[in-house]
């Protein structure tokens, strides 16, 4: 049933190619072009943020300045010119800005509608009944609405943007951000860290389980801006929190640039599971235009006993390059990293996980699964080590890959490091194509080509689906389909 | 041969209790079946009895032909003549079930003070052990249980079993997994090396094993300890009535 | 790549020790000192190398030498494990031929020769951009070259041996060609064996199969304690030929081996394996480059690493699948022991696939003795170091399946089981 379900949902959504291509004219404030130590400051006022906040950013400005861009990644793209490039973009304003949904610019709203992202709390996801889920839109650099914060204030639990974090929380923001991905931990994500303009902050008390799914949804909607958001997940000791999070961008010819940061920290006993569908726009089948996805997140798996799994579908993006992280620190930690990665047209992606152990008993999962099409690279790297103390780690790593077409290329770039004999790995990868055999089962019994594939594709990558919360399942198998579109014949 | 008394065993890993005070004397030359459901901690019992990692002996005494036999590493209880047939025989790449043998008979002989066997004298044994149970030479070629099915497993057990010619031979769930005809031989291979001076436990769950090998002394182990006793009528009220009256009566 | 600005005393020795030589063989060293004077040696920031920093290694210099041997050649020559298998020999003492204790094979059709003795220049292949290679071409004193005529074969074994034993700290280097024409086959042995002063030996070996040919190489590497052991093995194969290589790496302080295999034919197989037997501080990178050119190629790599003490194993391995190399069949495995808490075992197999009907895979692991294996030996009553013997001694032996001569697989069992027993 479910596989009719996929076919005919692919039938639908062959007309529209990119659908969240389309652009919302709004009036925005910017930030005049390029960086320098003025638009640090100028970012920190437009926060009101306080001294310590400007001087951190600062700080990173300055280790950004020394640094140069990694090239170790099997990406190929010109030369970014960083001062050619917006670093804050808002939607402009009245005052002080909306206080409730009521005062957002009813644009805005509408841009969320479309993309399917309910902003009004009487609303649920499209085509999820009775799922209830708290939503932090961002637009551009800012937040633009948090939704069902007063009932899980009520909870302990705190969901809102960094940037009003940094105001109201400067205690938890003081001792966390940063202690995961420090200020100049790479060359994106020192630039992130000075002028990173908005992005979520959750933090769930002792002993709360957040009683519904946490969301951002991030849209890109200015012309050449970048997007540098920050999001910081704490989970206290046996807290859980499931956090989703959606990324889309318009159409246009030039290349956009997306640096974010995502820190998480779990102490003892916590439990985070973040989800990603990474959609934003992926260029033409030319190559033309796109965003420039260089992210950074890592988990901190402090506490022991504290688990993390990430989840992540990325068929967006010219091109990718994205680690989503464990350091399993704390004994008996867990880090689990599910991943499909969908390249198409002249897509570029390169991404995977690092697990690093260092608590005893801690254990990792990897189950990777890559597809490349079109004339797009499709590279998985990771790493997981164990270090003479982690006794007993355990990791199983599953990376698989499928071609479609003869012009593309999958990659596989597993890094394994194991320095104690305690420590168990196992590592499989596979490289395969779409057999002859499947598709012609799958064309006798009457579905076209392009269906087959979706369909197969769909099997393919059901291992790392099933992880994903429900209101993702259904958008990610769709997106599969329109991603894979042109794919064969 | 093996006195068991007061057993508390439970498992290291999370200090769960799993044996709660077992009590068993087996006599040589008697055959013991130890029924029980799932859970019951049949297998634990065995693993203890041969001395597998994992399980912490909380209470109570196990002794073996006057010795103590928690004392002893798993290797001495196999050369002082106890044998486990395990429920799933491990399988073991790259090595010949031959030579697997062959190092396992000389080492308990060695750790007995006996010589080693000539390679003919061992050949001319598995040979003919192996034609009663119907193992054939090609297997005996073969890596250890590498590719056996179910069947050929426990046949394989069985023939370790006859080669090494233990004193006490405990035997997990060999019917597991086994067709009637396969059971059959398996049966007809353990009932040939019963013995007066050999003593033997038979663990399982069903009765029907014991069609083939009779029992001299049914024991019911539930929630870790030994419930009720009988001779072999007690498998039989067993299999019309099933576990439940036991589970009740354990809690 | 550009070489660090502060030269090690190991960097200087090579470059202030050079001398091109009035042989044939000067234009190959001139190449290769060139191409070492731009890398100079290879460090961590290189990814190839980021766990073998030779620049860190080899702390002191060792200047390219040649002869002036000490200590009992002879006792190291009888302790060759292959000797007696193999049908015909050839000597090398610190890179220096020893006519002495070579045996060279009467047929017309097998053509073996020193690289020294040879009156005309001898095809020397294209210079990898490798830094190992650049230091063998520049510093290369002698070698083996062998060339089988097309059709005819030279299954008795050839064993080439390498006995390195010198008081002062020296590089010695050699460089073999193995060229076997059209439906030629040949099996070739190389022995590596050292004294126990430190020195670096340095050994390429090129192999050139035509159309139809096949080789069977198995090396051992059993050089002295204190040494480093540097290598390349480039293998260019043409269509329908097979070549079967193994190695044994017991050896050496340090140890960097690479092979470069390229599949330049179609329906052409190669099995490249090996095991390590480390324990001590030793130190073993090996590293594979298996590039699938045309379509129709079968490759295979397993690796079976025991390391004890703290000792590092280290196996990198890359299948590269071209554009045109559809129907590629490409499997790698590395499968690592660790037999102490302190030793550490790292891997990158690699894949960079551009065709889309291929099989292709890797698998590592990487742990200690399981423990339901030993707890069913020793259920029978076998001791612990004996059941733990059998079971290390198991896992190695699957890797030796790959070598087809039995008295060979004899040897290599016997080798490992010598090991196991000195623990």
């Amino acid at each position: 049933m479910a596989d009719v379900e996929t076919i005919e949902r692919v039938r639908e959504i062959e007309v529209d190619k990119y659908k969240y291509g389309f652009e919302t004219e709004l009036e925005s404030e910017l930030a005049p072009k390029g960086l320098n130590e003025d638009i640090v400051k100028f970012i920190s006022a437009k926060k009101g943020e306080p001294d310590w906040m400007l001087e951190w950013r600062l700080e990173a400005y300055a280790r950004w300045r020394q640094m140069t861009e990694p090239t170790w990644a099997k990406v190929d793209y010109p030369k970014i010119d960083f001062e050619d490039l917006y670093y804050y973009a808002a939607p402009k304003v009245q005052g002080d800005g909306p206080k409730s949904l009521d005062e957002v610019d009813p644009e805005l709203l509408r841009t969320y509608e479309k993309l399917g992202i309910p902003l009004k709390e009487q609303e649920v996801l499209a085509g999820v009944e009775g799922a209830r889920v708290a939503v932090d839109a961002v637009f551009d650099s800012v937040s633009v609405v948090t939704t069902f914060k007063e009932e899980l204030a009520k909870a302990g639990v705190i969901f809102c943007p960094i940037s009003e974090a940094v105001r109201e929380h400067p205690e938890l923001v003081k001792k966390y951000l940063g202690s995961v991905v420090p200020q100049a931990d790479n060359f994106y994500a020192a630039l992130n860290s000075a002028v990173f303009s908005d992005g979520s902050f959750v933090y769930i008390p002792e002993g709360v389980r957040c009683p519904m799914e946490l969301s951002t949804y991030f849209r890109i909607n200015e012309k050449n801006t970048g997007q540098f958001e920050r999001t910081l997940i704490i989970a206290d000791k046996g807290s859980y929190v499931s956090y989703l999070e959606g990324c889309t961008a318009p159409m246009r010819d030039e290349n956009q640039l997306h640096a974010a940061v995502v820190e998480l920290v779990a102490l003892d006993d916590a439990e985070i599971k973040y989800s990603t569908v990474q959609n934003w726009y992926p260029g033409d089948s030319e190559g033309k235009g796109g965003i420039y996805n260089f992210v950074t997140k890592r988990a901190d798996c402090r506490g022991h006993h504290s688990k993390v799994s990430w989840t992540q579908v990325e068929t967006g993006s010219a091109i990718t390059w994205k680690y989503p992280s464990c350091i399993l620190r704390g004994d008996n930690s867990r880090g689990e990293f599910y991943s499909i990665a969908i390249s198409n047209g002249k897509q570029q992606v390169d991404s995977g996980t690092k697990m690093i152990h260092l608590g005893k008993n801690s254990s990792s999962r990897i189950i990777s699964k890559g597809i490349a099409a079109g004339r797009s690279d499709n590279t998985y790297r990771g790493l997981v080590s164990a270090h003479r103390k982690a006794t007993n780690a355990r990791n199983f790593t599953q990376c698989d890959s499928l071609l479609i077409g003869d012009r593309c290329g999958a990659h596989t770039v597993p890094y394994i490091e194991a320095k104690t004999s305690t420590a168990q790995f196992e590592h499989e990868a596979t490289t395969s194509k779409i057999s002859d055999d499947q598709m012609f089962y799958c064309q006798a019994r009457g579905l076209n080509e392009e269906e087959a594939v979706a369909l197969i594709v769909n099997g393919f990558v059901r291992d790392v689906i099933q992880q994903l919360p429900m209101e993702f399942m259904a958008e990610t198998q769709r997106l599969i389909g329109i991603s894979l579109e042109g794919s064969v014949g | 041969m093996l006195e068991i008394k007061n057993l508390h065993v439970s498992v290291e890993e999370d200090n769960k209790a799993i044996l709660n005070g077992v009590d068993l004397t087996v006599n040589a030359g008697e055959v013991h079946a130890i029924m029980g459901p799932n859970g019951s901690g049949k297998s634990t019992l065995s693993y203890v009895l041969a001395g597998k990692d994992g399980y912490e002996v909380t209470d109570g005494s196990v002794t073996y032909m006057g010795k103590d036999l928690l004392e002893m590493a798993p290797d001495e209880r196999a050369a002082e003549g106890v044998f486990l047939a395990f429920q799933y025989p491990i399988e073991i790449p790259g090595v010949a079930t031959m030579q697997f043998l062959k190092v396992a008979l000389n080492s308990q002989r060695l750790a007995r003070g006996e010589g080693e066997l000539s390679t003919p004298d061992f050949m001319r044994l598995v040979k003919s052990r192996a034609e009663t149970l119907k193992v054939n030479q090609d297997m005996l070629k073969r890596p250890v249980n590498v590719g056996f099915s179910g069947g050929e497993k426990k046949r394989a057990e069985i023939l370790q079993m006859a080669v090494l010619e233990p004193s006490l031979c405990i035997l997990d769930e060999t019917d597991s997994g086994l067709d009637i005809d396969a059971l059959r031989v398996v049966a007809e291979g353990v009932n040939a090396l019963r013995s007066p001076d050999r003593a033997m436990v038979v663990i399982t769950h069903y009765q029907r094993l014991l069609d083939y090998i009779v029992p001299d002394h049914v024991h019911v182990l539930s929630k870790g300890r030994i419930v009720k006793s009988g001779g072999k009528e007690l498998a039989q009220e067993l299999e019309k009535d099933g576990y439940a009256n036991y589970s009740d009566e354990a809690a | 790549m550009a070489i660090a600005t502060q030269k090690t005393a190991a960097e200087t020795a090579y470059l202030e020790g050079f001398d091109a030589g009035g042989d044939w063989l000067a234009a190959e060293r001139q190449k290769g000192f060139d191409a070492f004077a731009v890398t100079g040696l290879p460090h961590r920031r290189m990814e190839d190398w980021k766990w073998t920093d030779l620049r860190q290694l080899i702390g002191k210099a060792y200047p390219p030498a040649k002869g002036g041997a000490v200590g009992d050649i002879d006792a190291l020559a009888a302790k060759c494990p292959l000797k007696d298998i193999a049908r015909g020999h050839l000597t090398f003492v610190n890179g220096e031929y020893d006519a002495g204790r070579s045996q060279l094979p009467a047929s017309g059709d097998v053509e073996v020769t020193a690289l020294s003795t040879a009156s005309s220049a001898l095809p020397i292949g294209e210079t990898a951009a490798d830094p190992i290679d650049g230091l063998n071409r520049a510093y290369v004193t002698d070698g083996a070259f062998i060339r089988i005529k097309a059709g005819s074969n030279a299954d008795a074994p050839l064993e080439l041996v390498f006995i390195n034993s010198s008081r002062a700290e020296a590089t010695f280097t050699t460089r073999n060609v193995i060229e076997l024409e059209d439906g030629a086959s040949a099996t070739v042995f190389e022995t590596h064996m050292g004294g126990h002063d430190a020195y670096v030996s340095n050994s390429v070996t090129e192999v050139r199969l035509g159309n139809g040919a096949r080789l069977d190489r198995v090396k051992l590497q059993m050089e002295g304690a204190a040494s480093y052991h540097l290598s390349n093995l480039k293998a260019d194969l043409g269509a329908e030929a097979k070549l079967q290589d193994f190695t044994l790496t017991m050896g050496s302080a340090t140890t960097r081996q690479q092979g470069f295999i390229t599949f330049n034919g179609e329906h052409t197989d190669a099995t490249v394996s090996g095991a390590f037997l480390l324990n001590r501080k030793q130190h073993n990178d090996t590293r594979l480059v298996v590039d699938h050119k045309v379509p129709n190629c079968v490759s295979r790599e397993l690796f079976k690493c025991v390391m004890d003490d703290e000792a590092r194993g280290i196996f990198q391995g890359k299948v590269i699948v071209r554009q045109d190399a559809q129907k590629t069949d490409g499997k790698q495995s590395s499968h690592a022991l660790l037999l102490s808490p302190t030793a550490e075992f790292d891997a990158k197999p690699e894949l960079e696939i551009y065709a889309d009907d291929v099989v292709c895979g890797h698998g590592a692991t990487s742990g200690d003795l399981d423990e339901n294996l030993l707890f069913y030996l020793r259920a029978r009553g076998i001791p612990e170091k004996k059941a733990k013997s059998m079971l290390i001694s198991a896992f190695v032996a699957e890797s030796f399946d790959d070598v087809d001569n039995e008295a060979v697989r004899d040897v290599l069992k016997d080798l490992a089981d010598s090991w196991l027993a000195a623990r």
